[in-house]
């Protein structure tokens, strides 16, 4: 960026003796579409704000592994959170890096890795769990006020993971995978044998509604969710059960029940009990899902609830919705993307994690 | 938490010559490896079931020496999490462990409190909550001061003879399910079968092997560790009866004859991991801490800590050098489990 114009500085203050600031936005660092966690070559971890093009637009430092980050709906900031069961999660300014809030669980609680914001940023909501109890939780920080943790609520369930906002409205939903875990035994599984998972809404502390699969299903938890333009979830699952499973993804609007994806008994197996992530068209109709352990990336026909199209991609997990295609990014390095527009692939030297986080 | 740090760089190998051997390794491990283990099971526990029908006294030799043999039997099975073992949450039923909440100690409590007819027969009993039921359940009865002497003697005893009766029945389930079926399914990978490959069925045995590393190194050893500022030595796997360092023993000595077995041929990998195994076994003998209360003391708990060094060096030689002869990957995202 060159030296400022002397019309800039005056008119910039001008806005301060008015007492406005302009605020930073996220076309400050360079208009990343979405935001990944990633492990570098020589071991260290950070978080990249990544561009529609799939070029890394800043590579910013983190004290450990991430596993998903949210991003602030209006400012260039971002939330990166340890991978469970970690307790912190840092704010991170993207514009100059630094790190501008730490975010510690409360005693008695570990995060799991996800976390959404308000319509409007003021709020920021992270799962989290009540280990003492087996009880999931929704931490309610300030992001308005240095990120203060204002509030709990209940989740709903038990081994809350992802969260997000539904659009136009305050309505959190939350995916209770129903995996009871206490970090004094690591990530081992306690109740696998009675575990319920399920999505539940949540508003203003209130668990407004919550919709469960069929009782021979209680093994697949419910991990990753997708939101579509009309509120509806997409929702991905981990298979806890032995032998085989009927699916592993789903779909399911308030007030209605789920509805299950349906692929070949092939197709499903593919994806080797785990789905890693999920992603929802813009205009609802595709729904993508990654597997690393199976390699491979599969689409799904939201209105038909079958399997219209699959590819492999070794150690595939990262998914989100871009433009009128998805990207997808995995631990050997590859961005991808894949779109009506054409194709891009970029191969990079860092091990992406988990997620892609939209801008 | 501590992570075993994995390389990034391993790709999915093409099966060569390991391939021609294959079936060969499989029906070495099934007949070698898992059918053994479970007969000693279904045999250790008839012979504990008896016992006790004979003699329900807690402090009874004959009976804490029949216990001690048939959760030998199960903890050096206890990394075969695969088939009939899960049917009906069946290992959940012998090893409901670890209960990070208390679970056991209470639902034991409250049937004896209750003195709850469910435990008249082992058929109802199999319906009381799986934290009640198997080895753990079993040594809180025997070997807890509170518990073994909790309640009416009478319905003690009974408790304890059912019990072990419901331990007896799941075991010989257990054996029926690999004898009567579940032998053959990985013998015979086929297209509409649950492996439909030699290789598929290895991948399962080679999860059996690293899950069971991670587990006795994450949580044989983690949860008594605890961290460094709060030691957490009640924590300790079977502590009451003294057998929390054996269990380590017992599953290194069971999965290090899997990993050698996977292995195969090559001698240069097998040399490897039985350095590797031996030097873990040396380093728990040498503490010679049944249940190691040393985690609580700075200068003894690093002895612990090397151990569990030692088993996560283990696992990653295994994953680095067993898992691609076997075709699996080990990727960022594939060993993430979120």
């Amino acid at each position: 960026m060159g030296a400022m114009s002397t019309g800039r500085r005056r008119f910039l203050g001008g806005l301060l003796a008015a007492g406005f600031m302009p605020m930073p936005t996220w076309a400050d660092v360079g208009h990343p579409a979405f935001l990944s966690a990633a492990a570098k070559p020589d071991g260290s971890y950070v978080l990249c704000g990544i561009g529609a093009d799939l070029s890394v637009r800043f590579a910013l430092p983190l004290p450990a592994r991430g596993h998903a980050a949210a991003a602030h709906p209006h400012r260039p900031e971002a939330v990166a959170f340890a991978r469970r069961p970690g307790t912190f999660a840092v704010v991170i300014d993207c514009v100059t890096g630094q790190q501008k809030a730490v975010l510690d669980a409360p005693a008695g609680r570990h995060f799991y890795g996800h976390g959404a914001f308000s319509s409007d940023g003021s709020l920021l909501y992270t799962t989290e769990n009540d280990y003492e109890a087996g009880r999931g939780r929704i931490g309610v920080w300030d992001a308005a006020q240095g990120y203060e943790r204002i509030s709990e609520w209940d989740s709903g369930g038990v081994g809350p993971h992802d969260i997000k906002r539904l659009p136009g409205r305050e309505t959190l939903v939350v995916a209770n995978g129903g995996i009871d875990t206490h970090p004094d035994s690591g990530r081992t599984k306690l109740n696998i044998p009675t575990m319920q998972p399920n999505l539940a809404y949540v508003e203003n502390g209130h668990v407004i509604e919550t919709a469960a699969l069929r009782p021979d299903m209680h093994r697949n938890s419910i991990r990753h969710l997708a939101v579509g333009p009309g509120g509806e979830v997409a929702f991905g699952m981990q298979w806890q059960g032995d032998g085989p499973v009927d699916a592993l993804v789903g779909l399911h609007q308030l007030g209605a029940p789920i509805r299950l994806m349906s692929g070949s008994t092939d197709d499903v197996r593919r994806m080797d009990g785990y789905i890693g992530s999920i992603a929802i068209a813009a205009d609802g109709r595709t729904i993508a899902v990654t597997s690393p352990r199976g390699g491979v990336v599969q689409y799904f026909d939201a209105i038909t609830g079958q399997l219209t199209d699959s590819g492999t991609l070794e150690d595939v997990c990262g998914v989100l919705a871009l433009g009128d295609g998805f990207a997808v990014s995995t631990g050997f390095g590859a961005l991808q993307y894949r779109g009506g527009g054409g194709a891009i692939r970029v191969q990079t030297d860092f091990a992406w994690d988990n997620h892609l986080v939209s801008v | 938490m501590r992570r075993t740090i994995l390389a990034l760089t391993v790709l999915m190998a093409p099966l060569g010559a390991f391939a021609d051997t294959a079936s060969a390794t499989i029906k070495d491990i099934i007949d070698g490896h898992i059918l053994p283990r479970f007969e000693t099971l279904a045999a250790q526990s008839q012979l504990l079931a008896a016992t006790a029908e004979q003699d329900c006294d807690p402090t009874s030799d004959a009976l804490r020496t029949a216990y001690g043999a048939a959760f030998d039997a199960w903890v050096s099975a206890s990394h075969l999490r695969i088939g009939p073992s899960e049917v009906n949450d069946r290992a959940f039923a012998l090893a409901f462990w670890p209960d990070s909440r208390g679970t056991t100690p209470r639902t034991l409590g409250a049937l004896l409190s209750e003195q709850d007819p469910i435990a008249s027969s082992a058929t109802d009993y199999a319906e009381v909550s799986i934290a009640a039921r198997g080895f753990y359940a079993l040594e809180f009865l025997l070997y807890d001061d509170a518990l073994m002497a909790a309640g009416d003697a009478t319905y003690h005893c009974q408790l304890i003879q059912t019990i072990s009766a419901d331990i007896a029945v799941t075991a010989s389930d257990i054996l029926a399910g690999w004898q009567d079926g579940y032998a053959d399914t990985m013998l015979n990978p086929s297209e509409a079968g649950t492996y439909r490959s030699e290789e598929e069925v290895l991948q399962e045995m080679f999860k059996a092997l690293t899950t069971g590393l991670e587990f006795t190194a994450d949580t044989r050893l983690g949860r008594p560790l605890g961290t460094f500022d709060r030691p957490r030595p009640t924590r300790a796997e079977a502590r009451r009866s003294g057998r929390s360092s054996r269990h380590v023993v017992l599953s290194l000595n069971a999965l290090q004859d899997l990993a050698l077995l996977l292995t195969g041929d090559d001698a240069a990998l097998s040399e490897t991991l039985t350095n590797r195994f031996d030097r873990a076994l040396q380093q728990i003998e040498s503490l010679g801490d049944p249940v190691f209360a040393s985690v609580s003391e700075p200068k003894t708990r690093v002895k612990v800590e090397i151990i569990q060094t030692s088993i996560d060096a283990i696992s990653a030689d295994v994953s680095a050098q067993l898992g691609p002869k076997l075709g699996v990957t080990a990727g960022f995202n594939a060993l993430d489990g979120d």
